[in-house]
């Protein structure tokens, strides 16, 4: 088991990413990195930021940023949503609509990769986890 | 031969048509309207049904599958051969009163360009503290006023339900898309002054993908159906309405007594800002994009300018604006002429009030249109706002700078809307700033006041998001990033279409 959010989940899940063929196939036009921002609730105590580098298919950097760090993408939920995608009881794009997730960068780029961020969520959900709750 | 429009959509396989009764108006040029009569035990069914499309089919859909039917629907509207498109050219101008040039021009081609996927407002929600000076967004600028304040939270509602106003064309269609992009089942209270579109957007739908379309409801009732009405109120998650003050008071009542959260939509008040540096070689060019502010819907919208506050000190004067404007108001009213709706008396109106103040002396000007089609009126009286008697009066007023507007205007307040600008770029912000301090949530670009996109806030509101959330932000928006860039679109649109119109006379 993996605690999640930690430096062990992101590196699990950057392998895992550069293993997947599907990604490799539905990702292959994307290029842009992210900020995944993981807001604090009930449940986590302090803000945690994942920053990935993903570029055609692959997952090039991936870790915990400790200081400020800026991309092209940032995608900022709150730790109980962040658990719902991972658990695939949410798919990320229908959170963003209902404003479950703030993204901050062109949504249109997000809209017409619907599919990479699936895959990306299905990578996830692959990784057995230890929530903070 | 005559023509009868069923104005009610629903899951055709619930077979309910055999225990309805209806109504048939008959609404001259052989078009007869056909409306059911409710009662709550069939809208029970109805109900339930646009639940289980939901719960069976809405949900389990992928998103991306969800847009690109959308993008499918609004092909098949923007091909002039589509069979809906064609009911509606037939039936539409008798219906609305509008024109069948403004309903192609106007109506079709821009508004479902609004309804294209890479168009559509697909973040749900903003981060105001991102917004706190005017802020790029899509191909605009937005910026938050006032302080977060939730009232009302529910990420997946069940069903929404709409209660949509005569005066803007098409809603019911935008309405329909929102909801689906939220996963929500919907039934729609279509206008009585229009009660067609709704419905044949709802079948469009169900020509593409029939379960889609069946988590939808259209429903034609009046106003004055109480039990109607409270009952779907009390069977609704949310409601989102547009009216006068009238429906305001009804409805909120409602929702007050079903406690279900409203997303209203009232009665509002816009207008139009030139300054200085448009009033020279540029001024002809501006006449003719606020000709068409002024002449779109016959100025019925909430976002139609009732007034034009012109700036002193630049080479042409108001007064020699309001007659250029006369000018361009007759070519555009060729182009994009009224419909069965001439609105002859209200023009006549507004020319008998401001002929006895020009008679008397005051500093009044009228540039009147040949058949009481439209009417300028140059008014140097600058302290009294007014409404417009409407269908194409406008008063022109000069001010001696755009930086007054804001305090004459201050006392609408919550009323202010939508406000047609030219000013340059290094004035608009300050401008668009000081507005938006004192309540008008909309700055367009001149010509553009009418073409709401499906970015902007809408109100001080975002369309999507008040359907999910009611926060007490309020977003004000440019629609341009650069003016100029927009007034030069501006004027290409405008040509076009009053060009195109002229061409085919």
């Amino acid at each position: 088991m993996v605690k999640f959010p930690s430096d062990e989940w992101i590196n699990v899940f950057k392998e895992k990413v550069n293993k997947n063929k599907k990604y490799l196939e539905v990702a292959k036009n994307w290029e842009g990195d992210f900020l995944f921002i993981i807001s604090p609730d009930n449940f986590l105590k302090k803000e945690i930021k994942f920053y990935l580098d993903l570029w055609h298919g692959k997952c090039r950097d991936a870790y915990i940023v400790k200081d400020d760090k800026k991309a092209a993408f940032t995608f900022k939920g709150s730790y109980s949503n962040w658990k719902k995608v991972i658990n695939k009881e949410l798919d990320p794009i229908r959170g963003l609509i209902r404003g479950m997730f703030i993204l901050i960068g062109d949504s249109k780029i997000i809209l017409d990769q619907t599919k990479a961020a699936q895959e990306l969520v299905n990578i996830a959900s692959t990784i057995p986890v230890d929530f903070e709750d | 031969m005559g023509i009868t429009i069923d104005c009610h959509f629903w899951n055709p396989n619930l077979y309910l048509e055999d225990s309805l009764d209806f109504k048939y108006d008959d609404i001259g040029n052989d078009i007869t309207l056909r409306k059911p009569i409710f009662t709550t035990d069939i809208l029970e069914k109805i109900i339930q049904s646009i639940k289980k499309s939901r719960n069976d089919y809405l949900l389990k859909t992928d998103i991306a599958h969800i847009l690109d039917l959308i993008g499918k629907i609004t092909d098949m509207w923007m091909n002039p051969n589509y069979k809906g498109r064609k009911i509606v050219r037939k039936v539409l101008p008798t219906v609305t009163g509008f024109s069948v040039e403004m309903l192609e021009s106007w109506g079709f081609n821009h508004f479902f360009s609004a309804l294209k996927k890479e168009n559509l407002p697909l973040f749900g929600k903003l981060d105001p503290n991102n917004y706190q000076e005017y802020t790029p967004l899509s191909d605009g600028l937005v910026k938050a006023y006032g302080k977060s304040n939730i009232i009302h939270t529910n990420f997946e509602p069940e069903v929404i339900g709409h209660i949509c106003a005569g005066n803007i064309l098409g809603i019911a269609a935008f309405e329909m898309v929102l909801d689906k992009l939220l996963d929500a089942a919907t039934w729609i209270k279509v206008p009585t002054e229009e009660p067609v579109f709704g419905a044949l957007y709802a079948r469009s739908i169900e020509e593409i993908d029939p379960e889609l379309a069946y988590s939808t409801a259209i429903l034609p009732f009046e106003s004055s159906s109480k039990n109607i009405q409270d009952f779907l109120f009390s069977k609704s998650d949310i409601i989102r309405a547009t009216g006068g003050e009238t429906a305001k008071k009804s409805l909120t009542d409602l929702s007050n007594k079903y406690n279900i959260p409203i997303a209203g939509h009232w009665h509002k008040f816009s207008f139009i800002a030139i300054s200085k540096e448009y009033m020279n070689e540029k001024a002809k060019d501006i006449a003719e994009l606020a000709s068409i502010d002024v002449s779109i819907w016959d100025q019925q919208g909430c976002f139609s300018p009732q007034e034009i506050y012109v700036e002193e000190g630049g080479d042409i004067s108001p007064l020699e604006f309001a007659k250029i404007l006369a000018d361009e108001m007759e070519n555009t009213s060729k182009a994009l002429p009224k419909g069965l709706k001439s609105g002859k008396i209200q023009v006549l109106d507004g020319y008998h009030q401001y002929f006895k103040k020009e008679i008397i002396g005051e500093p009044v000007k009228l540039f009147p249109s040949q058949n009481h089609k439209w009417l300028v009126i140059y008014d140097g009286n600058t302290k009294n706002v007014e409404p417009s008697p409407l269908f194409r009066v406008i008063r022109v007023k000069p001010v001696k700078d755009v930086m007054d507007i804001p305090n004459l205007i201050k006392p609408l307040g919550q009323f202010l809307q939508t406000i047609g600008v030219a000013i340059p770029n290094e004035r608009l912000i300050v401008f668009a700033d000081a507005m938006g301090q004192v309540g008008a949530t909309n700055i367009r670009t001149i010509s553009t006041m009418t073409l709401q996109k499906p970015w902007e806030p809408w109100d001080g509101r975002f369309p999507l998001h008040e359907l999910f959330e009611l926060d007490g932000i309020r977003w004000v928006s440019i629609n341009t990033k650069d003016i100029d860039e927009g007034i030069k679109k501006a004027l290409k649109r405008k040509r076009d279409i009053v060009n195109y119109n002229l061409q085919r006379k």
